[in-house]
């Protein structure tokens, strides 16, 4: 059925905790914030201050990962296989274009769940934080994901 | 500017999500799921979407952004945090962001305002969360 990964084992996917991406640094220029910002329907903001909506794709990008990373990461054998829990963003302080984040990441939760209908999905809980050149805790994103499943294959 | 609890937020709207927005989107995230620019891949799914690409869910985010900003001032969101029980938001929908002020805390910088939001199209929630907002005093 499409749109449903194989099935991995349960210990598959506890043993995901843990997991820490490389990491590494992101810098966001102004290209980018000016598209990025014109894709939500906003104006530019003041004093270079990139658009909140960065916190999706900077910190795994800052992680040196991707998306497609992510889903081989929880087994995902298709896009379409992924839903979304929630996003979580905690702002410390704006982010700024063309300044260096330093970025670290990884897996701070992995759990087999079954839905009211049975279904069977895996719930994968990322954490990737965004420290300035001074140091500071600039930002949090908390991405959880489900990897839903069949029942028909094993690993 | 001073609230209260049970001030609704200024509704902020996209009057029609842009697949060509989408595309761009998707680039820039590196993000590789047709469903986002692909058509035909949409077709394909079954899902009786037509035609129509799904736009990411952060785009979706993104809306209750637009609407804080507008309503307390760039650099003012100190938390959000949004579910997505009915993600499905394709090209061409009109989206509502949506909010009320469920509680107020006195901070040293202003007021602290923990909001209940929400992204509506037709009476339906696409997105619910929770946002905390700085009102500068």
């Amino acid at each position: 059925m499409e749109g449903l990964s194989c099935m991995v084992s349960e210990e598959t996917i506890k043993q995901l905790v843990g997991y820490e991406f490389p990491g590494g640094e992101y810098t966001i220029e102004h290209w980018e914030n000016f598209l990025l910002t014109e894709c939500t329907g906003a104006e530019l903001m003041q004093d270079n201050v990139v658009h909140p909506v960065a916190l999706f794709h900077v910190p795994i990008m800052g992680c040196n990962t991707t998306i497609a990373k992510m889903f081989e990461l929880g087994h995902a054998d298709s896009d379409a296989s992924i839903l979304v829990e929630s996003y979580e963003w905690e702002t410390f302080h704006p982010l700024k274009e063309d300044t260096p984040y330093k970025v670290s990441g990884g897996v701070i939760g992995a759990e087999r769940c079954r839905g009211e209908e049975g279904d069977i999905y895996d719930r994968v809980q990322f954490r990737f934080e965004l420290v300035d050149p001074q140091g500071e805790l600039a930002a949090r994103s908390v991405i959880i994901w489900y990897y839903t499943r069949t029942e028909e294959s094993g690993d | 500017m001073e609230v209260k609890v049970g001030d609704e937020i200024p509704e902020w709207v996209m009057e029609s999500v842009s697949a060509p927005r989408m595309a761009t989107m998707a680039a820039i995230l590196r993000d590789p799921n047709p469903l986002h620019w692909d058509r035909d891949a949409v077709d394909k799914g079954g899902w009786g979407l037509g035609r129509r690409t799904i736009n990411q869910g952060p785009l979706d985010l993104s809306y209750m952004i637009n609407m804080l900003h507008c309503w307390s001032g760039e650099n003012s969101i100190r938390h959000i945090k949004m579910t997505f029980p009915m993600p499905l938001v394709v090209d061409g929908d009109r989206v509502v962001a949506k909010g009320v002020v469920t509680a107020v805390n006195q901070d040293k910088e202003g007021q602290l305002a923990e909001c209940h939001i929400w992204l509506d199209r037709d009476g339906t929630t696409l997105l619910d969360g929770t946002a905390r907002v700085l009102i500068p005093a």
